[in-house]
């Protein structure tokens, strides 16, 4: 892979995300009821949106590894925890700001906020399962065990909003919002959108390195499983 | 006169814009400025934090 196409994906991300703020701070309409603060949404759903392509990309990296054994899944699945992490706590930070002049407080234990929360805690712990266990192959099967139990949520969430009484809004149909509001969040959806596969990218080499940090260390690694890294290519 | 009233009222409930409540949010500024001072600050600091770890720094 060329080594520019990476740092170039980062600048467009960042570039496309300096026009889309001023896009939605200073371009696109007032919402009729909300007034100005709607605007946080072009920042609040994009990053939502992300967090949970991310994790969805981290289960599908979960269940792969346990069909095929591959460090290169186990890496993209450690990488598309942490990117979905940090964009959840953003979503929902957001979201809890967007939470006070709309509802009147920050947080409430709604259907939406808490399974958002409870996905949070889950992928937190995640994280949390691969720093304590040292041996690489038992925790990569015991981290994509989790993520195949933590992504149970997911659904959960999207349709948190239709199966109970929410105070969050339903999904918004492009059909019912004024077009350039349509156009500026799919703008900073397409951004961030960018922007994540080079977080994802970029932390994707940083798992690669450490895995191989590790099959250099044999001590840190049992002898049948040493074999069984070299042959599924980690060191390459 | 009770005619047009009423004409008036039909057309009103009709109207999208009364159909819901007149009242909208005022201002609120400081949590739109605070919104996107914290997206940007997380978005920079993560790729901070990915630069600082890259392996060519770290092989």
């Amino acid at each position: 892979m060329r080594n520019w196409l990476r740092p170039a994906l980062g600048g467009v991300a960042f570039a496309m995300l300096l026009v889309g703020s001023w896009l939605a701070l200073s371009w696109a309409p007032p919402d009729r009821e909300m007034g100005d603060v709607q605007r946080i949404m072009y920042v609040h759903v994009p990053s939502v949106w992300m967090a949970l392509l991310a994790v969805t990309l981290n289960f599908a990296c979960s269940v792969l590894y346990l069909f095929k054994n591959s460090w290169k899944l186990d890496a993209l699945a450690e990488a598309s925890a942490e990117v979905g992490v940090v964009f959840g706590a953003v979503g929902v930070t957001l979201g809890s700001i967007w939470g006070r002049p709309t509802w009147g407080v920050y947080w409430t234990w709604d259907p939406r906020l808490t399974t958002a929360a409870i996905m949070l805690v889950s992928y937190a712990g995640y994280l949390a399962l691969r720093r304590f266990v040292e041996d690489p192959e038992r925790r990569a099967v015991w981290s994509a065990v989790v993520a195949i139990i933590a992504y149970v949520d997911v659904p959960i969430i999207w349709y948190s909003v239709k199966w109970w009484k929410s105070l969050h809004q339903v999904q918004s149909s492009p059909k019912t919002v004024d077009p350039d509001m349509v156009f500026v969040l799919r703008w900073n959806a397409l951004g961030l959108l960018a922007l994540m596969t080079f977080f994802i990218w970029s932390r994707y080499r940083i798992a690669l390195r450490d895995r191989e940090r590790e099959l250099a260390l044999p001590e840190a690694v049992a002898p049948a499983n040493t074999a069984q890294m070299q042959a599924s290519g980690a060191a390459r | 006169m009770k005619s047009a009233l009423i004409l008036l009222l039909a057309q009103q409930a009709t109207d999208p814009a009364h159909r819901v409540g007149a009242g909208r949010i005022e201002g609120g500024w400081e949590y739109i400025w605070a919104s996107y001072a914290i997206f940007w600050s997380a978005m920079i600091l993560y790729t901070l934090f990915l630069w600082l770890r890259r392996p060519e720094r770290n092989p």
